[in-house]
């Protein structure tokens, strides 16, 4: 198991040592149990970092965030920033590194292993303790421990509240890592990979319609599903439309005439819009951390369109995401017996 | 549209501009009948459709989307067909899965010179969304 002392040690000697210039990390939260991001700068700082079952966020996300930082401050950073990366965030860390957003010097990777369990889903967590807010979660073992606000612990078996990604994981050991902390138990994934998206695809093309047109509907378009994802990267969202640059000279037909790709109100034809045109862009890129459709304020599962582009890009290009910092992304590269019997 | 018409699939296609729209030319200098459905839209090659020009096709009430380009190997841009054989295949996909007919959507390769093939190919998509009635799923509400 990992000692926490472990994460704060190597974080206090890197920045100590002056070898990076922060450490992205969890610290204890301000909302109940749940573990919050957060940039360190000085050594000192390393005792306030956590590792515990809430630890979901996927920290490549502040990465991104830091490069566009300093892109907007005109700087050029000298050091590189560590990041503190389980399995899929190792992973996300990889394809933003395939895709050139960073080189494999501005960042280093501090793993933290899974070991066999994952980190909790909060959703089902709730079920599980009948709306009973924790104030604490410890991995133990194969189990959770939470502390109940009236300071009683209880033992929960991990997999009964893990989140689901994390059941179907095969790799929670961040294989990519400067150095990594805690056992490697890839392979150990407790569920058949896809095994959520072979039972909903068990479904008639009606049912599954009925579903999705249920699930676009309801989509509010707040986009926290695009803030969260480190792959939605790019400075302009085609969905933005009103980003358009608009200079005195623009006349007003050129206004009117713009490309509007994807209007920005929530109906089911532009919900279509978004959400197959977020999948797409996340073909060969998303790796499954599930931050999307965890922060979706009315559920929408996500997690499904991503998957069953994911196993398409498996199965028939033998192209997994996030496997190596080397070779060409998914859509940019073919093979000669990419499946073409579909094409008349 | 009122009751007495009958219903026509209108079909949008992306045609390249260096394989299929020369054959659908072909197809019409030599006099080769084929269903005034479709409504061609010329790209320069498959290569360059992006996702986005099929949903939004579908978005704005097209009950059938084409894309067709040369024939792998024939690429005027050397591999722009095999990375389009790839993206669309995965558009494709992702529209059956969440329950869209997937036969709506088509891609073809058509060479400049088979006018015959591009008239064959037409008349089979219309044909074949006739039964599917139309496009009502993903289509904008404009009212
Ligand atoms: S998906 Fe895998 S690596 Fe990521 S948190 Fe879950 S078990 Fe860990
Ligand atoms: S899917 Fe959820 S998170 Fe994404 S825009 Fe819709 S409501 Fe927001
Ligand atoms: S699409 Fe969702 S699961 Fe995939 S990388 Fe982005 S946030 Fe993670």
């Amino acid at each position: 198991m990992i000692k926490i002392q472990d994460i704060r040690d190597a974080a206090r000697d890197m920045l100590a040592k002056g070898e990076v210039r922060a450490v992205i990390g969890w610290q204890r939260g301000s909302r109940g149990m749940a573990a919050e991001p957060v940039v360190i700068n000085a050594p000192e700082q390393a005792d306030g970092l956590v590792w515990d079952p809430t630890c979901y966020h996927n920290l490549s996300l502040y990465l991104v965030n830091d490069k566009k930082a300093q892109a907007h401050a005109k700087q050029k950073p000298t050091l590189p920033i560590a990041i503190i990366a389980k399995g899929c965030d190792a992973r996300s860390c990889v394809v933003l590194m395939q895709e050139n957003y960073f080189r494999r010097d501005d960042i280093y990777i501090i793993g933290v292993s899974c070991e066999g369990t994952g980190v909790i889903d909060e959703r089902k967590l709730a079920v599980a303790l009948g709306g009973v807010k924790p104030t604490s979660a410890a991995f133990d073992g194969d189990d959770y421990v939470v502390t109940l606000p009236d300071g009683s612990e209880k033992r929960l078996p991990a997999r009964e509240v893990m989140a689901d990604r994390c059941l179907e994981c095969r790799e929670p050991f961040p294989k990519e890592n400067n150095i990594a902390l805690g056992e490697d138990k890839t392979g150990r994934a407790l569920e058949a990979p896809f095994a959520a998206l072979a039972r909903f695809e068990q479904q008639s093309e009606a049912e599954r319609w009925n579903y999705w047109q249920r699930q676009f509907d309801r989509c509010i378009r707040c986009f926290a599903c695009r803030s969260v994802c480190p792959m939605c990267f790019c400075d302009e969202c085609v969905v933005d439309s009103i980003e358009m640059k608009v200079a005195p000279t623009t006349s007003a037909e050129e206004k009117a005439s713009r490309v509007r790709w994807i209007e920005r109100s929530n109906t089911l034809a532009d919900n279509f819009g978004y959400h197959m045109t977020r999948a797409m862009h996340l073909a060969g890129r998303c790796i499954d951390c599930g931050e999307c459709e965890r922060v979706c304020p009315v559920n929408i599962p996500l997690r499904l369109l991503n998957n069953k582009m994911e196993r398409e890009a498996r199965e028939q290009f033998g192209y997994e995401p996030g496997a190596s910092i080397g070779g060409p992304s998914l859509v940019s590269s073919f093979r000669d017996d990419d499946p073409g019997t579909w094409i008349r | 549209m009122s009751d007495t018409q009958s219903y026509e699939p209108r079909i949008v296609a992306f045609l390249c501009k260096w394989c299929t729209s020369a054959g659908a030319d072909l197809a019409g200098v030599s006099r080769i009948q084929y269903p005034a459905n479709v409504t061609p839209i010329q790209v320069m090659c498959t290569g360059g459709v992006s996702p986005m020009y099929v949903l939004s096709a579908l978005r704005k009430g097209a009950d059938g989307v084409l894309v067709s380009g040369c024939h792998p190997g024939d690429c005027h841009y050397i591999e722009g067909n095999y990375l389009a054989r790839r993206k669309l295949h995965l558009v494709k996909e992702l529209l059956g899965f969440v329950g869209v007919e997937p036969d709506r959507f088509r891609m073809s390769w058509v060479s400049a010179a088979e006018g015959a093939k591009f008239a064959q190919v037409v008349r089979d998509f219309v044909e074949d969304l006739r039964p599917l009635g139309p496009q009502e799923k993903v289509k904008a509400d404009r009212s």
